[in-house]
């Protein structure tokens, strides 16, 4: 994918460059607000990563101005403002998501993939997990044999998040968000004991199980052969 | 000091009136006063005059028509008051006694040997009657041939007119001070409606965004003095307000980049290496950098709320979905901890709210009660709606919060003695929450539960 990258903290954005790359995306850089709004315009990128406190423009005015000439390339906002305000502002100007530094490479591009996967409209109503297949709408793990399970629906939520980025491990900050829109450290451990109801769920004894503990990272989906 | 003797209940439109009136009637009552003395004065001066020619005219009788003349013309005189003539020989004998009309009894007339006594000519005494308002104006006269001729008359009938008059003036100085409340009501009321209207502005600012400023365009000069002082200040505290969003925002950007760097690259060695050991050591190194930032937020929260430059973003929410939503975040861990978790919401309202800040205010008492609940106790999330506010309660069995201690906990780095050096936390947790309550127009405390056990509240003006 070509994403463009907006940062003009050098060390960061050697470190995101490098993650980026790692996982398989073109990345080119810009220092600027201006130069990354006439690239943007000009060049045809899959994603845009703005970084808000720039000089020559903001990455606020960077997406007001990309919007206002009908560019519609996805933008996810990088910055070291936290408020709500700053965060609903960011998105009003056109941005799709919005990432508080300091962050995980991890999250970054998990929410690279999100906004992605966006663009490409996929999702079906099914999916498979090993022997079980998730319906969504009902919110049910079903084997084929007419076995069933019944899902809450932020264990639901969780699962489907992590079906969509298998491989990819997911912060726990990036899925208080999602699941439980949340966006602050609560200081529980929401997360550890829902993947934990989830595990006892899907997995079978025995097996290694399909939702793994990254530690001091968060958990990935790894999908068994 | 008048403000201490008027009721201070009474709105400052009556008080001015009252006030007035009052003055009015001590000034008329002092003129009435005046008025009646001289009106008194001159009176008496009229009637020693009248006295005198009487005596006059009678001694000139007496030398044509001697003691049967006085007598003749005292009975055929019309007397408007009662009077008395009286002729006593060189040596004090009663010749002739032409009393008063009932001498003995009302007005008896002075023992001889005083009467002798009067000054010459000087020539009118009065004698005061005790008992009786009305005295005696008693005058002499020596006749040619040596005799005393006497004349009294009381005042009764002067007094009957005094008293007339002095009534009509007390009519007409009541009624006077009446019609005077009117226009001082109209006045006062006048004066005082813009100061009304200012207390009406003020409120407004109170409620405001804090861009409002106080009005007093139809004020006294004064008044618009003082709105004007006044509206200096609260540009000066916006000005401040926004110097202070501005230094967070800077603070938050130098404070957050250079994390964001170390970040990076702990988490580049966290990938690269393979030994267990180090891969811990920077796991828990990320650990505490997303602790540390999340510490810097806080703190710039607890700041923004301290000087009323705390942004919110509010939405319209329901309040039982909203705490359903964080006691469920809760339920896992208070289950593990073996504390029971309930969730008390009878009615439900929508509020507008700013659902991040209230979830972390609200989310911070649940960390607090969860803290400090025991095994085997209970945390009970309650909701009391009524017309002007919503209290949200979260209540717990712990040790509570020790007396004296209700208020300081709220400070910032501030950790109640319940705390220990087990139990996690900065002391910020209970300053965020109030930063939060205040921004949203609210209030937070905490109460002693009946049966142990602390009840921390946060209060939200329903137009919230």
């Amino acid at each position: 994918m070509r994403l463009l990258l907006a940062e003009d903290d050098p060390e960061l954005t050697r470190q995101v460059v490098a993650c980026l790359e790692k996982a398989g995306h073109e990345v080119a850089c810009y220092d600027r607000g201006d130069a990354a709004l006439a690239a943007a315009v000009q060049k045809a990128f899959d994603e845009v990563i703005l970084d808000v406190n720039m000089p020559g423009m903001n990455g606020f005015q960077v997406v007001e101005e990309m919007r206002a000439k009908e560019e519609i390339v996805p933008v996810i906002f990088l910055t070291a403002r936290d408020g709500v305000v700053d965060r609903v502002r960011g998105l009003t100007a056109g941005g799709d998501d919005y990432l508080t530094k300091p962050f995980a490479m991890e999250e970054l591009l998990a929410r690279i993939d999100v906004q992605l996967r966006r663009a490409q409209q996929s999702g079906t109503g099914q999916r498979r997990i090993g022997e079980w297949f998730l319906d969504t709408r009902q919110r049910r793990l079903r084997k084929s044999n007419g076995e069933g399970v019944d899902l809450q629906p932020r264990e639901c939520a969780l699962l489907e998040l992590l079906l969509d980025h298998p491989g990819r491990t997911l912060t726990k900050k990036f899925l208080l968000d999602k699941v439980w829109n949340i966006r602050f450290d609560p200081g529980t451990n929401v997360v550890d004991a829902m993947v934990c109801r989830l595990r006892r769920k899907l997995d079978v004894p025995g097996h290694t199980s399909s939702i793994q503990t990254v530690r001091g990272k968060g958990y990935v989906f790894k999908a068994s052969s | 000091m008048f403000s201490k003797l008027l009721p201070e209940r009474l709105p400052s439109t009556w008080r001015l009136a009252l006030l007035q009136c009052i003055t009015i009637a001590t000034s008329i009552a002092l003129c009435l006063t005046l008025a009646g003395m001289a009106l008194r004065s001159d009176l008496e001066t009229i009637s020693r005059r009248i006295l005198l020619d009487d005596l006059g005219e009678y001694s000139s009788v007496y030398e044509m028509a001697g003691l049967d003349g006085i007598a003749r013309m005292f009975v055929s005189g019309r007397h408007e008051n009662t009077e008395g003539v009286r002729v006593t020989s060189a040596d004090g004998t009663i010749v002739l006694r032409e009393s008063l009309s009932d001498p003995e009894k009302g007005f008896p007339w002075p023992a001889l040997t005083s009467l002798r006594k009067l000054p010459e000519m000087k020539g009118v005494k009065a004698i005061e009657h005790p008992g009786k308002q009305p005295h005696v104006l008693i005058g002499r006269v020596f006749l040619p041939d040596g005799k005393l001729l006497w004349y009294g008359r009381t005042n009764e009938s002067d007094r009957g007119y005094i008293q007339h008059i002095n009534l009509y003036l007390w009519y007409a100085g009541v009624a006077a001070a009446l019609i005077a409340l009117v226009p001082i009501f109209w006045y006062a009321g006048e004066v005082l409606q813009p100061v009304r209207s200012m207390i009406a502005s003020a409120l407004a600012l109170a409620r405001g965004s804090g861009r409002e400023r106080l009005a007093a365009s139809s004020a006294v000069p004064e008044l618009r003095e003082f709105a004007a002082a006044f509206n200096t200040v609260l540009d000066r505290n916006e000005e401040l307000t926004s110097e202070l969003q501005a230094a967070n925002d800077q603070l938050a950007h130098e404070l957050r980049t250079p994390l964001a760097r170390i970040r990076g690259n702990l988490e580049a060695f966290h990938d690269s290496v393979s030994e267990p050991a180090a891969r811990d050591a920077a796991a828990r190194g990320l650990d505490e950098i997303d602790r540390a930032s999340s510490l810097v937020q806080t703190i710039l929260t607890v700041r923004a709320g301290e000087h009323q430059a705390l942004a919110l973003h509010r939405e319209p929410l329901s309040i039982r979905e909203l705490l359903t939503d964080i006691v469920d975040l809760y339920t896992i861990s208070a289950e593990d901890s073996g504390v029971v978790m309930k969730l008390d919401v009878t009615e439900d309202r929508t509020m507008m709210i700013d659902q991040q800040r209230l979830t972390q205010a609200i989310a911070n008492l649940l960390d607090n009660a969860l803290t400090y609940t025991p095994q085997a106790g209970s945390i009970t999330v309650r909701c009391e709606l009524d017309e002007t506010q919503c209290i949200i309660h979260v209540e717990d069995t712990g040790p509570g919060v020790k007396p004296g201690e209700e208020e300081n906990i709220w400070m910032r780095f501030v950790r109640g003695s319940a705390a220990s050096a087990k139990s996690p936390g900065m002391g910020l947790g209970l300053s965020l929450v109030r930063a939060v309550a205040t921004a949203h127009g609210g209030a937070t405390g905490v109460n002693h539960r009946p049966g142990g056990g602390a009840d921390f509240w946060i209060s939200l003006p329903s137009e919230a």
